[in-house]
């Protein structure tokens, strides 16, 4: 009888212990039963930043603080700045502990490993203003926690920086400097719109130009990476009379920014990343027009409107907007995947303003936390879209298609 | 009179030997490269900026550390008094003299709560220091919401730099630090303290007020520090995470080589030249166009062997004055 009790008390344990495990992997999904999602809790989301203090990430962090949090049920946990893979490594354990749902990643000194841990804890990761390379998102796109990317690919960055040395270029200018931003440290955005404008001068230099004896984009690129620098010298008829790279802010670097500045002769000076913060003063006391890739923040008005910037081509704050519908949805339970079931991966790139007035215009959206570029209106449309909707949407990201958009 | 001149002879040698030594070292590698150091006014500009800089910071740091006070907090204080003064300064439309005067008043008073924060909690300074350093930076940073302060298009705030104000700021820094520190009794009794800080109490000198004193004029001058680097670019970055305490490593090695000049002139003045050997490498990495990760191996080996030197120094000047001596012995034969 003991044997009897014992047996089936065992079978029974077994079953529970079936059923709370069988409970435990299931996803859990919010829709309801006519379809709407559930978004009566409220879900926490890591940001995971590299950055904390340029106008770009602040502007980020500005509206989906200030705006996306107080549309929708959710809560941006931030982490601090990151400086390497081990201090994301680290942000991330934070997060899981904290119960985020999802991270929402700008930081990439390791996507691979941040990619792996997320998907081991089974917590939705995405990539904002950014994408994987080819190799990493044909390893990852099949990966179950895996959102996806929304943000300038690479070719975009090229095209960016091709696009604004060409602007120069037509109007029949010939001496330029460029500044590297990240290209020392092999940051491939970087590289990749170092080459755009590189590229640019060959095709505008003449017959025989070549920069250091590449005369394509994919031979540009390879020296870009091989030399973690720009040479500087004559590309057919074009002339790079300056580089400077990095960041380090220190006196000799300082010194080296405003002796590339004042070169005899310089008119342009191309830039991959903040260029009126570090050159303005300078260049506009030597007449020279500085051209760069950041984002719409109130200085750069300024500097636009003080001459000290003449082009910018700029993200938008309200740009990762979609890339947190997607996190969101897949927490909620209805995960967006494009037409093969595998995570979506969405070019989305730069407002161009050619002068203050563009300028002023794009600002006034961006800035705005009433009435920002994607309004809750707008990106409620996505919460249901299918991928082809939602593909649309992202890619019309030119500031007239937006207004579109809205209407 | 015969000895007097070797002796004036051998400090000008003491006291010019590194800088002159650095000047020919960069002099020959520029013209190996065909390239003349100072070519633009610019260049002058950048070599005064970073020799006023340099000096007041190492001037600052040599206060505190000299009586064992590890101040990590000067790149704060720099930062935030210069936030301060320039966002006043773009308010109300002020000018580069109200910036600079409001930059030091800011800087001092930080350097006070500073030195007060220290002798009220009564924690190693090190840790006090770490933690002002935090306050400071987070303080800068919520003022300017993060995004610091771009004055690049104030012609007005921008035009400070030039050979002659440099000039004027090194002249004025260093005189007012000869004096405070060598002429005043606030001075004798800051020297007092070093040399035997128990036996100075009790003689009757207040080592808590010295001490904020110190902290304050340390404030004050990185005040200036913090003016000299916004008025140069027109722009002040944010730093969070202790990101401001780099600055401070940028007086290490001026202060030693100044510590070593020391011994043939005023202390002061050797914060000065090592601060002028140091911009000429400054401005040859930049003529040079040296790589930052190649200016850091050479910046840490200049300050390993000026160290490996200081600590061997009685070694080395024996092997010398033993070679020196056989010499004349064999000559003697």
């Amino acid at each position: 009888m003991k044997k009897l009790v014992k047996k089936v008390l065992c079978i029974m344990l077994c079953l529970s212990m079936t059923v709370a495990i069988a409970g435990c992997g299931s996803k859990k999904t919010s829709k309801s039963g006519d379809g709407k999602l559930d978004m009566s809790k409220k879900v926490k989301i890591g940001v995971l930043v590299s950055d904390t203090t340029t106008a770009e990430a602040l502007s980020f962090r500005k509206y989906y603080v200030d705006y996306i949090q107080k549309q929708y049920n959710v809560e941006f946990v931030y982490s601090d700045q990151m400086k390497d893979a081990a201090g994301e490594k680290s942000a991330l354990d934070t997060f899981i502990t904290n119960n985020c749902k999802a991270v929402i990643s700008f930081s990439s000194f390791d996507r691979a490993s941040q990619l792996e841990q997320c998907e081991k804890a089974k917590v939705y990761y995405a990539v904002a203003t950014g994408t994987l390379t080819q190799k990493e998102y044909d390893k990852y796109k099949k990966y179950e926690y895996y959102v996806g990317a929304v943000g300038p690919s690479l070719e975009l960055e090229y095209q960016t920086g091709y696009d604004m040395a060409k602007h120069y270029l037509d109007k029949g200018d010939e001496n330029f400097a460029i500044f590297g931003g990240a290209l020392p440290y092999y940051t491939e955005m970087h590289i990749y719109r170092v080459a755009g404008m590189l590229t640019a001068m060959i095709e505008a230099g003449g017959k025989d130009a070549n920069y250091d004896g590449a005369k394509t984009k994919d031979e540009v690129i390879a020296k870009l990476f091989k030399a973690g620098s720009v040479s500087t010298g004559s590309i057919g008829t074009i002339q790079v009379l300056g580089y400077v790279g990095g960041y380090d802010m220190d006196d000799a670097w300082n010194a080296k920014c405003k002796q590339m500045v004042q070169t005899k002769g310089l008119q342009i000076l191309l830039a991959v990343g903040n260029g009126s913060d570090f050159f303005g003063a300078a260049a506009a006391k030597a007449g020279v027009k500085v051209a760069s890739v950041d984002a719409y923040a109130k200085n750069y008005g300024d500097a636009m409107q003080g001459k000290m910037l003449d082009y910018m081509a700029g993200k938008f704050s309200a740009s990762i907007g979609p890339i947190f519908i997607a996190t969101y949805r897949a927490t909620l339970g209805a995960p967006l995947h494009n037409d093969k079931g595998e995570a979506i991966a969405l070019d989305q790139g730069y407002w161009v303003a050619q002068n203050n007035d563009e300028f002023q215009k794009y600002y006034k959206v961006d800035s705005s936390i009433e009435k920002p570029a994607y309004t809750k209106k707008m990106l409620d449309k996505l919460l249901k879209a299918d991928y082809k909707t939602f593909k649309e949407f992202v890619e019309k990201y030119k500031y007239e298609d937006i207004q579109t958009i809205g209407e | 009179m015969k000895d007097s001149g070797r002796s004036m002879g051998k400090r000008l040698v003491g006291i010019l030997a590194i800088p002159v030594g650095v000047l020919m070292i960069i002099l020959i590698l520029c013209g190996a490269k065909g390239i003349r150091l100072f070519a633009t006014e610019g260049n002058w500009i950048a070599f005064f900026q970073a020799t006023a800089t340099v000096m007041i910071t190492t001037i600052v740091l040599s206060i505190n550390l000299n009586s064992g006070r590890f101040d990590f907090s000067i790149g704060s204080i720099s930062l935030l008094s210069s936030v301060i003064s320039a966002s006043i300064c773009i308010r109300f439309g002020l000018a580069t003299g109200p910036m600079l005067l409001i930059s030091i008043i800011a800087g001092a008073v930080l350097g006070l709560c500073s030195g007060v924060v220290y002798v009220l909690v009564k924690l190693p300074p090190i840790i006090i220091s770490l933690g002002i350093t935090l306050l400071y930076e987070g303080a800068a940073f919520t003022v300017t919401n993060g995004y610091g302060v771009s004055f690049v298009a104030n012609n007005e705030l921008v035009s400070f730099p030039s050979v002659f104000n440099y000039i004027i700021v090194i002249v004025l820094c260093l005189a007012f630090a000869i004096v405070v520190f060598d002429h005043t009794k606030f001075g004798y009794d800051y020297k007092a303290l070093l040399s035997g800080q128990k036996v100075a109490v009790e003689t009757g000198i207040h080592e808590v007020k010295n001490a904020i004193i110190c902290y304050t004029i340390a404030g004050g001058m990185m005040g200036i520090v913090g003016f000299l680097s916004a008025t140069n670019t027109g722009t002040i970055q944010m730093a969070l995470n202790f990101g401001s305490i780099s600055i401070m490593f940028t007086a290490f090695l001026p202060m030693f080589i100044g510590g070593f000049i020391g011994r043939f002139c005023n202390e002061k003045i050797g914060y000065f030249i090592g601060a002028l050997t140091m911009a000429f490498v400054s401005l040859a990495y930049a003529r040079l166009n040296v790589h930052s990760s190649v200016q850091q191996i050479i910046t840490a080996l200049l300050l390993v062997g000026f160290l490996i030197y200081l600590n061997n120094e009685k070694v080395i000047k024996n092997i010398f004055g033993f070679r020196k001596r056989r010499a004349e012995k064999n000559y003697e034969v």
